[in-house]
């Protein structure tokens, strides 16, 4: 069977994402959009994916579990897991390891934990937007150890990703690598290439996907895909 | 110590974003890593990078850095533009690296 995924976007945890964009609106929009497979990915920090997996269960959808981790370098990198439980141990950890630093709403943007009603529960009062105390490497690492799906983002940008950054992409086990423009414009080390959407407001929902071959929706499903290339995208 | 006008003037940067002629500039810091620069720049700099987009204004912001010099003709996002006359930023560009700005500023300053 064929899925579309989408497994880049940002909720209004975010500081950079609109207070709009809720876990719940995310779900639907992006159901509306025919996304199968779809994943909440705020910047370091999981405290949404509770309402975010309730709404993809209201729609159904697959949720697949995320972060955005912002790694010493200040590369972006999505870690996916399968169940909330892990991703949000995982957020956890990687919130203990942010710099100590309160965020300015007024500079950055709010930062809310919402439920799936879109009710704010609260306001999380630690920057979110990184970076973590751990390097480029050791996250690929340790999200593969955690069972995650370990995905360079949007390599092909200019800030923020592991090209600009590094000026390369070393040769570690990543489950893919994101990229913006497709074909990509950076090179890939024929590593497998997703597209994802990167919403940071509601217009954003489903601008960018991609597809799998898979013999189901899950995340297992997912990761074999991956690994085995079996992506495929619009218009090629 | 000198306002970010005369900066620029002296050693002819060109101005995206002068929304405080006379704010008063006594430090530099050079540095392309945000989460660095939040940590470690000093109120009332001029930083020195080749980040040229709108985060680089709310940390800015957020330290008290009165000018930013984008370097190696970096252009600067329109919506870094919009950010810094907002935030009371100034936002200059030079062709030159981060070194030979950095340089050139300290001897401006008087601080090299």
């Amino acid at each position: 069977m064929r899925y579309c995924i989408d497994l880049h976007n940002h909720s209004c945890l975010s500081p950079c994402g609109s207070d709009s964009l809720l876990p719940a609106v995310l779900a639907m929009e992006a159901a509306d959009k025919g996304i199968d497979m779809l994943a909440l990915t705020d910047h370091n920090s999981g405290r949404n994916l509770p309402a975010f997996a309730e709404a993809c269960e209201i729609v159904g959808i697959t949720g697949i579990f995320g972060l955005e981790v912002t790694t010493l370098e200040e590369i972006h990198v999505l870690t996916l897991f399968e169940t909330v439980r892990d991703a949000l141990e995982f957020g956890q950890w990687i919130e203990s390891i942010l710099p100590r630093v309160h965020n300015s709403a007024r500079l950055f943007g709010n930062q809310f934990v919402c439920d799936v009603r879109g009710t704010i529960i609260e306001e999380a009062d630690l920057f979110l937007y990184g970076p973590a105390d751990i390097t480029f490497d050791a996250l690929i690492e340790q999200t593969l150890e955690y069972g995650g799906l370990a995905i360079p983002a949007h390599i092909d940008r200019p800030a923020n990703s592991v090209t600009a950054n590094l000026g390369f992409l070393p040769d570690l086990p990543y489950s893919a690598v994101e990229s913006i423009a497709m074909p990509p414009t950076v090179e890939t080390l024929g590593y497998t290439v997703t597209q994802g959407s990167d919403a940071h407001y509601i217009e954003h929902i489903g601008r960018r996907r991609c597809f799998i071959e898979s013999a189901s929706d899950g995340f297992s499903g997912l990761r074999s895909a991956l690994a085995a290339g079996a992506v495929s995208y619009l218009g090629f | 110590m000198m306002n970010v006008k005369e900066l620029s003037t002296k050693l002819e940067y060109t101005v995206f974003a002068l929304p405080d002629p006379v704010a008063q500039v006594t430090d530099g810091y050079t540095s392309d890593l945000l989460s660095d620069v939040m940590g470690n720049a000093a109120e009332d700099s001029v930083l020195i990078t080749i980040q040229a987009h709108r985060n680089t204004i709310a940390v800015a912001s957020l330290i008290g850095i009165k000018a930013i010099v984008l370097c190696n003709g970096r252009m600067p996002s329109p919506d870094m533009v919009v950010a810094a006359e907002q935030e009371t930023v100034a936002l200059l560009g030079t062709a030159e690296n981060q070194f030979t700005t950095s340089h050139r500023i300290a001897a401006a300053l008087g601080i090299s």
